[in-house]
């Protein structure tokens, strides 16, 4: 909604700098890639308008020209990083579990490997001025399930090992985090989220944590590292405890 | 009557926001064809007197001719453009928000999904959307408040709000307020199939930290302050020259001066070195003996 431009929810994509530096063309090849189909398309519209029977055309037109552009630039980028990703997972499989936080360690490289193909597409959804097709959009093709009429595009969510049911009410600045980094160790767990959840606002939910069906999660509240939500209750606190059971 | 409906389903517990996409944000497409065609209109004669420079040819023969100098006003023409569609499309759009609170005027209270204030509520959200995220994406702090009082906030003057998110509705804030980074400002809240809508109401010169939620119904008095990570509960109301902090809000602290708490400061350290060379004296009274 509103929110100023340094808050604008897009999924946290931490990446190491030792190894950044060695993967640097590869960001840099994503984005020129992504801006290909919309340099084409800009080339067709001016081709076609800039003529001067037609100009009034090129102007009356030049909104939707901008709109269009937004989403090829986002649909493109997607794509690319896609095709990317499933050749580096062809490479290493990703899975879950704890590891160590070095170089040597081959899931800690490949999660920022795969954290550098995802940080353009998820930078530009996050920055579309347009509310239709955002961020739940983009997180469905990195294989975070996410159900029907789930609000979740103001909230920060991590893009792989997420599961989000139907329904689902995702607070304004809560994060959902399926990674933590705990001094030397790295550890990736899935999270749940069941159908009809209800997550206040500025809630924080922690690798390995289950929500069960119709609970609700209150305002300001954290959970722990795997930590189970029973069906129909309320929780709250820091870490969160059970409220109310219906 | 209302405390009652509130203990229906323990609103206190919780606050969410987020609205649901109806067909009706289909009106951004329309904000951004009316702000083009501004921008058409007013273009036109530079655009053409550009493309005879280029060319020699005109679309439209406006009768002056061109001259070289008309390249130098090409940056301050893409700087005034950005404003001009900003302007146009807020004004526009405050239009539209102002005819829709004629047809149903706004009103507090819990209503349920599909009735007719849940529809109204929505249109108006997306009416307001296009323009303040346009004028939070410029680099000028002040646009968003015009965006803000156009929409019939009560803003006052010299407010801070830049940084976080704000309610356009049912939102009352005074002179010389200072909101933090990362705050919410909430008039409107979404439980499953229901939506409450209470005014908040924000005095002269508060406070409110960073990371703070504000629910519905909340009243700050003059003067208040609202502490670093807490929230308030729904239908609060916090005390004026005092600091408030808590999940949710429970401690009040009386605000100090400068001088009192340099002073408590020169206290606490004086005991403290008191206290260690006493310790010491003792030790060495244990020594010796």
């Amino acid at each position: 909604m509103f929110q100023p431009a340094s808050l604008k929810g897009d999924s946290p994509t931490p990446i190491d700098e030792r190894i950044r530096k060695k993967f640097l063309i590869l960001y840099i090849v994503i984005i020129i890639l992504s801006l290909i189909p919309t340099s084409l398309f800009e080339y067709w519209y001016i081709t076609l308008f800039w003529s001067e029977t037609y100009f009034w055309g090129f102007f009356i037109a030049l909104p939707f020209n901008v709109f269009l552009s937004i989403y090829l630039i986002q649909l493109s980028a997607i794509l690319i990083s896609v095709l990317f990703l499933k050749i580096i997972n062809l490479i290493h499989n990703p899975k879950e579990g704890n590891f160590k936080r070095t170089i040597e360690d081959r899931d800690y490289y490949f999660w920022t490997i795969r954290n550098i193909v995802k940080k353009w597409p998820l930078y530009v959804t996050a920055s579309n001025p347009f509310p239709w097709l955002k961020n739940r959009f983009t997180l469905r093709f990195y294989g975070v399930k996410i159900g029907k009429k789930a609000i979740c595009d103001n909230s920060w969510i991590s893009s792989e090992f997420v599961s989000i049911g139907k329904n689902v009410i995702i607070g304004m600045n809560s994060t959902i985090l399926s990674f933590a980094i705990e001094q030397d160790n790295f550890i990736l767990k899935k999270i749940i989220v069941d159908d009809n959840v209800l997550i206040g606002a500025k809630c924080v939910l922690l690798p390995g944590t289950i929500i069960k069906r119709n609970t609700k999660l209150s305002v300001h509240s954290y959970t722990n590292h795997n930590q189970v939500l029973e069906e129909n209750s309320i929780y709250r606190g820091h870490p969160a405890k059970l409220k109310e059971n219906n | 009557m209302e405390g009652e409906e509130d203990s229906q389903f323990d609103l206190e517990v919780i606050s969410t926001s987020g609205v649901y996409k109806t067909p009706f944000s289909l009106i951004i497409l329309i904000q951004l064809f009316i702000g083009g065609l501004v921008l058409f209109i007013v273009n036109l004669w530079f655009i053409n007197s550009l493309y005879y420079l280029l060319t020699g040819t005109e679309f439209y023969s406006f009768g002056s001719k061109t001259e070289w100098y008309y390249w130098l006003l090409l940056p301050l023409n893409i700087y005034g453009n950005i404003f001009l569609f900003v302007f146009t499309v807020i004004f526009f759009s405050s239009g539209i928000f102002r005819i829709l609170n004629k047809i149903s005027p706004p009103q507090e209270g819990i209503f349920e999904r599909g009735s007719k204030e849940w529809k109204y509520m929505h249109r108006r959200f997306w009416t307001a959307f296009f323009p303040i995220w346009l004028a939070r994406a410029l680099p000028l702090p002040w646009l968003d408040i015009i965006a803000y009082r156009s929409f019939g906030t009560k803003v006052g003057k010299s407010v801070v709000l830049y940084e976080g998110y704000v309610d356009p509705l049912f939102v009352e804030i005074d002179d010389f307020t200072m909101t933090s980074l990362n705050i919410c400002i909430f008039s409107h809240l979404i439980y499953q199939d229901k939506v409450l809508i209470k005014k908040v109401k924000i005095g002269k010169a508060c406070v409110v930290g960073p990371h703070t939620i504000i629910s519905p119904g909340t009243i700050m008095e003059d003067f208040a302050v609202l502490g670093v990570n807490s929230y308030t509960e729904i239908n609060q109301r916090l005390k004026g020259n005092l600091i408030h902090v808590g999940t949710p809000v429970r401690i009040t602290l009386p605000i100090q001066s400068v001088e009192e708490s340099q002073q408590k400061a020169e206290k606490v350290k004086e005991s403290t070195i008191s206290d260690n060379t006493k310790q010491k004296n003792t030790d060495s009274n244990l020594k010796e003996e």
